[in-house]
């Protein structure tokens, strides 16, 4: 797998695709300085040649230009022609300005597309331990504000640093050309303003980082007694609440106005700078002029030049201290972008599945967890058959399934899982996925219609979906809605109930045909006449499949060819419901328990 | 959210229900305008030193007089620049403040309100309202008004400039305007269009970010990785077209708005050219015009922009100011609240004893968002002391007679009676401050464990605290932790596992010593050590004290004086433990589930 041993290198992988447009906006933006740097050349000619009479100093363009015209003479008498030139650099200045920002968005747009699609597609090919390790929240947050803030460092920042070094030369080129000494004059303030607003910009980002924790803290005063809302009416605890929070939002204000004063400072004194160097350009122009050393013409043209140059100076120092921070944002994409995603064995195979499936001494840690969840399981589903697995809460039976559709890789150590003699491992997982449909215990619908939810796996037709949903007994229930298989469901959708959600994902496997179906505890959330429907149409549904049942019900799995009865991550009974009971053992003891309840109390 | 909120209007953007606010801060506001229009305006001034400069000395080739040009300048920038401080921190000051009392006015009324209020709306919700609302509401009344007095200030000093040094140009500039204001807003509308749906956009992708992360587990097993890409992929892209729409938009915008500044430029050169060359105007003008043509546009289009801005704020004032005037559903009466005290000003000296027999009378009761009674003439005496036991599945209701007898939601019809009493005819911090709540999913907040443990009664000494967390076995807890006491618990309790915060929310409630004892006990499973402690726990809190326990362990069902049933939000039946069980229905099932549970891992 690639890694990316660097930040840059990260970038700069994002940055396929996009690099062109960044490159093309640089030159337009270059484009842009020197269009904005010749509007005032034509009004220093005007003043010093038209308006003045000195002789004309321009480039040789400009002087067939003005032959064409009919020379200075026909400039004197028609300004318009000036002004049509002027309105022309302006126009020529825009344009190229529309094409900077177009570019540049179609840059910063590509790169953050690309950013968001590789991270998606990377995150969907993690192993599954991976998310349980990571918390959602983290993860979306790096996805979403990380994402922006390198966006940002990209699209704005550096953008916004080369531009205005390219206009800082061109200032200089331009300036210098008018008058070297005036010039650099006013150039002294340059590096100071620079270096007082990356100073300050510095300084300030701790503090900052400060109000944003101290926000933070605010914020969880408010979350916490939102959601502790009955503690706090429980306990009649308003008062201190109310005092806790005036508390760190006051101090967290005072925090804030602190900063509003130094900011204020800030710019205050910063706007001082910037007009003692407007007034060294006025003063040391003056004196030229007088001196002879410079023209009215060249006087205008220099203040303008000196105006142009002052705000890219002054945000400079905020830029550079604030690109420190996409460093930050990078190596957390880059956690993510280097986790090492599921892979198959080289010589993974596509054996046929309709096999008999083996637990082979199956022991079983969860990655970072401390006790056995399994010990030592071995049994047989004999394909074709149906076999059932009775556990209570934390027997580990969910996890036998997690093992054998390899949501979590069992250590060769521990055992092995075999479908028709092939070791799972050896097995493409994709392939065995597809292979064995499975019903969670905790089914997830996806915020998009019930038709697409159930059909999601394989884009069954209509046909065969509700065909599907007949047989989890879910049709009616969807019919019943308004948009009926068109109904959302999801985040923003219509909630289903408990049992509604198991049986839609019944359905969901059912569509599948899968040639291996686990119901794991599918069936708790329904009530129990559905459960004897569904139970009494899988026969027919489930076909040749070998099918897996788990469950805390007995009569849901009762009919199985085999059960087994698996307590604390052990098998401790198994056989047919006929000889588990005549055992007189665990299963016996819960038969009894559960029949009792059904026979007189319904 | 729902859409129409969206494009609400009020009078004059809202900020009149803002007045109570702001109004402590009219003198803070008076500098604050003024000084930031004097900022403005003498920006406005400063072409016509470069005039001075080219109409004086360059024009007459004379230094005379620079000493105090220089010196009037400085003067300037250093009178501007204060002004500018003092206006700036007193715009940042008001913005702040405002927010600070938003906030806190927020809070504070969200302590009054009732249970129905949380219930129809998400925590989500709410403390937006109190978290961000707040801040951008702040923003408004100052940075944007600021913003507006700057922009417009500067635009007014131009204007005066302009027509009293030659006033044939300023109308050549002034009939562009309109222009340019038309022109401004035309792109404004559209850009915010784009951004409306690029935000909608986002939160789709933020959403699928979220699915794709939380269903880890059905995408892999379905295998079904690919599509979700796919689907992905087809967002993004939707993304990056209504994004890049939109940047060509507002560069047209932005390139339209330089390239009329240019024909500003043009014109005053064209007009002022022929004036300047017939001598009828002088260098050092055209020179201010020629500024003015290049700076004027930017304010303009910063007061739109400002506007627009004002406008969106309208939806967060709205629901801002909808959270303050929200009636609580529960209130003490004015008679209760003049003998009794309300939240914040309890009248403690005229609290009677709370003796804790408690008497449901007639009560039909509905939640206020529901359609259906969940109880209809629920009639039910507990004298002090007895143990109440409500059972029932996940869901079913079992909160509703807590709800009542703390008072969180008042019934429908009928009386619920304290001591004899109506509950209404005491204040809610009266009852409340006899009461002790423990949580299943138990709620510490961010600070130490003794803040913790005081929650309930904030007098407790270190040795009455010690004796609580021994009498519910939680003195282990402490143990682990290196600063006793005095050890943070974290946000939310984080710090502590869900058993060793049961334990210490146990401790909590038995320090606060309550006559009534609500006790809402966890099914989560925890291991068999910190279970032997909670159950011990649970049998000396509720010792001697009239309690309700939603209850989930078989020995607190089968010990209670009481037990109600329920079932789809309703009680079906009472009993005891023996005289339930006889009947076989709903509570035996239930029951026999539960030992069932036990049967598993016992040997």
């Amino acid at each position: 797998m690639e890694t990316y041993k660097n930040n840059r290198q990260l970038v700069l992988h994002f940055l396929k695709g996009s690099k062109r447009f960044f490159a093309l906006s640089l030159t337009f933006a270059t484009l842009v300085s020197l269009f904005d740097m010749i509007s005032p050349k034509i009004i220093s000619f005007t003043v010093d040649s038209v308006i003045g009479d000195k002789a004309p100093e321009v480039p040789r363009i400009a002087e067939l230009l003005i032959e064409r015209l009919g020379g200075i003479g026909a400039l004197k008498a028609h300004p318009l022609f000036i002004a049509c030139a002027v309105a022309a650099i302006g126009a020529l200045a825009a344009l190229s300005r529309f094409l900077f920002r177009t570019m540049n968005a179609r840059g910063a747009e590509t790169f953050v597309c690309t950013m968001r699609e590789e991270l998606f597609s990377h995150i969907m090919y993690l192993p599954y331990a991976w998310h349980e390790k990571n918390s959602t929240g983290d993860i979306i947050q790096r996805c979403t504000s990380d994402v922006q803030t390198i966006k940002r460092f990209v699209s704005e920042q550096m953008v916004q640093l080369i531009r205005t070094i390219i206009m800082i030369t061109m200032a200089i080129i331009f300036m210098a050309g008018i008058h070297p000494r005036v010039f650099l004059g006013s150039a002294v303030f340059i590096p100071v303003i620079i270096g007082y607003s990356l100073v300050f910009h510095s300084k300030i980002g701790g503090a900052f980082e400060k109000v944003d924790a101290e926000e933070g803290r605010l914020s969880a005063i408010v979350q916490e007694n939102l959601t502790g809302v009955r503690v706090v009416r429980a306990f009649g605890r308003e008062m201190y609440e109310r005092e806790r929070f005036e508390k760190q939002n006051t101090y967290y204000t005072g925090f804030w106005i602190h900063l509003m004063q130094l900011m204020s400072a800030y710019w205050a004194s910063a706007d001082v700078l910037t007009g003692l160097q407007v007034l060294t350009v006025i003063a040391l122009g003056s004196y030229a002029c007088i001196n002879g050393t410079m023209t009215a013409g060249g006087f205008i043209a220099m203040t303008s030049y000196n105006i142009m140059l002052m705000w890219p100076v002054r945000q400079l120092g905020r830029v550079i201290s604030e690109m420190s921070k996409a460093g930050i944002s990078i190596e957390r994409l880059r956690y993510i972008m280097n986790s090492e995603k599921e892979a198959d064995r080289p010589d993974a195979k596509e054996p046929p599945m309709d096999r008999d499936i083996v637990f082979d001494h199956v022991s079983f840690v969860y990655p970072g967890g401390s006790g056995e969840v399994l010990h030592d399981v071995s049994f047989t589903v004999p394909a074709g058959k149906t076999i059932g697995i009775l556990g209570g809460t934390g027997s580990g039976k969910s996890t036998l399934m997690g093992l054998l559709t390899r949501l979590y890789e069992l250590p060769p150590e521990d055992g092995k899982i075999t479908v028709g003699g092939v070791d799972i491992a050896d097995i493409k997982a994709a392939y065995l996925r597809k292979n064995i449909g499975i019903v969670l215990q905790e089914p997830y619908l996806f915020s998009r219609t019930l038709s697409e939810n159930i059909g999601i796996a394989d884009d069954a037709d209509m046909k065969a979906i509700r065909r599907a949903a007949r047989a989890a007994s879910i049709d009616d229930a969807i019919t019943s809605f308004t948009a009926g298989y068109d109904t959302f469901v999801g985040e923003r959708g219509v909630t289903l109930s408990g049992g509604q959600k198991q049986r839609t994902a019944i359905a969901q496997m059912l569509v599948r045909h899968s040639p291996v179906m686990i119901f794991d505890d599918s069936l708790s959330a329904v009530d129990a006449e559905t459960d004897m429907k569904i139970r009494a149409a899988l026969p027919e549904t489930t076909g040749s499949a070998t099918v897996i049942l788990i469950a805390h019900r007995i009569t849901t799995l009762m009919n199985a060819d085999n059960i087994i009865v698996l307590d604390k991550g052990r098998i401790r009974e198994s056989g047919t419901h006929e000889e588990l009971l005549k055992m007189n053992g665990l299963y016996r003891r819960i038969y009894d328990l559960q029949t009792a309840g059904m026979e007189e109390g319904e | 959210m729902k859409e129409e909120e969206k494009n609400i209007k009020l009078p004059f953007y809202g900020i009149p229900r803002l007045f109570p606010y702001i109004k402590p801060y009219r003198g803070r506001m008076v500098v604050m305008v003024l000084l930031g229009a004097a900022t403005s305006a003498i920006d406005a001034a400063y072409p016509l030193f470069n005039r001075y400069a080219l109409d004086h000395f360059i024009g007459e080739q004379t230094l005379n007089g620079i000493v105090i040009f220089i010196m009037a300048y400085v003067a300037l920038l250093i009178g501007q620049a204060v002004m500018n401080y003092v206006s700036a921190f007193a715009c940042g000051k008001l913005e702040m403040t405002v927010n600070k009392d938003l906030r806190n006015a927020a809070f504070n009324h969200l302590q009054t309100l009732s249970f129905s209020y949380y219930n129809q709306n998400s925590v989500g919700y709410i403390h937006a309202r109190v978290m961000s609302d707040t801040g951008l509401i702040g923003e408004s009344v100052s940075w944007r008004l600021m913003n507006i007095v700057w922009s417009g200030s500067y635009v007014l000093g131009v204007l005066i400039v302009m027509l009293f040094i030659d006033i044939r140009l300023a109308a050549c500039i002034l009939v562009l305007v309109p222009a340019a204001v038309l022109l401004m807003m035309y792109f404004q509308k559209k850009i915010l269009k784009y951004n409306r749906l690029i935000r909608e956009i986002n939160s789709k992708i933020t959403g699928s970010y979220n699915e794709g992360i939380t269903g880890a587990k059905s995408i892999k097993v379905l295998g079904i990785e690919e599509k979700m890409k796919t689907d992905f992929k087809a967002e993004t892209r939707e993304m990056k077209k209504t994004s890049v729409r939109e940047a060509h938009v507002s560069a047209l915008f932005i390139s339209t708005v330089t390239m009329l500044s240019s024909v500003t430029l043009a014109i005053v050169l064209w007009q002022g050219g022929q004036l300047t060359l017939a001598n009828a105007m002088r260098i050092g003008t055209l020179s201010v015009f020629m500024s003015y043509a290049l700076e004027m546009l930017d304010p303009i289009q910063g007061i739109i922009e400002t506007l627009a801005g004002l406008a969106a704020i309208q939806v967060n004032i709205e629901r801002l100011t909808r959270l303050l005037t929200e009636k609580s559903d529960v209130a003490d009466s004015e008679e209760v609240i003049a003998k009794y005290g309300d939240m914040f000003e309890p009248k403690k000296e005229n609290w009677e004893e709370l003796y804790g027999d408690v008497e449901f009378r007639d009560v039909s009761f509905r939640y206020p968002d529901g359609d259906e009674y969940v109880l209809e003439h629920f009639n039910l005496k507990v004298p002090q002391g007895t143990n109440i036991a409500i059972v029932g599945e996940t869901g079913a209701g079992k909160s509703t007679l807590v709800n009542l007898v703390c008072r969180f939601f008042e019934p429908t019809k009928g009386q619920v009676l304290i001591d004899g009493r109506d509950v209404r005819e005491r204040s809610q911090l009266w009852l409340h401050s006899n009461i002790g709540y423990v949580l299943q999913s138990p709620h510490l907040f961010s600070g130490t464990i003794r803040e913790n443990l005081r929650y309930g009664r904030p007098d407790a000494t270190d040795e009455e605290i010690m004796e609580a967390l021994r009498l519910v076995s939680a003195e282990q807890v402490l143990l682990k932790m290196d600063k006793g006491l005095d050890s943070e618990v974290g946000e939310g309790g984080s710090q502590l596992s869900t058993g060793e915060k049961q334990l210490i929310s146990f401790a909590r409630a038995i320090l606060a010593d309550p006559r009534i004892l609500v006790l809402d006990e966890a099914t989560s499973s925890i291991d068999t050590v910190t279970e032997k402690a909670i159950q011990n726990a649970i049998d000396t809190v509720i010792r001697g004290r009239t309690s309700f326990v939603i209850a989930h362990r078989l020995s607190t069902i089968v010990d209670a004086d009481v037990i109600l049933v329920v079932k789809d939000g309703r009680i079906i039946s009472r009993g005891t433990h023996a005289e339930l069980m006889k009947e076989k229905g709903y509570y035996y099932e239930l029951y026999t589930r539960q030992y069932e549970e036990l049967l598993w891992g016992e040997g």
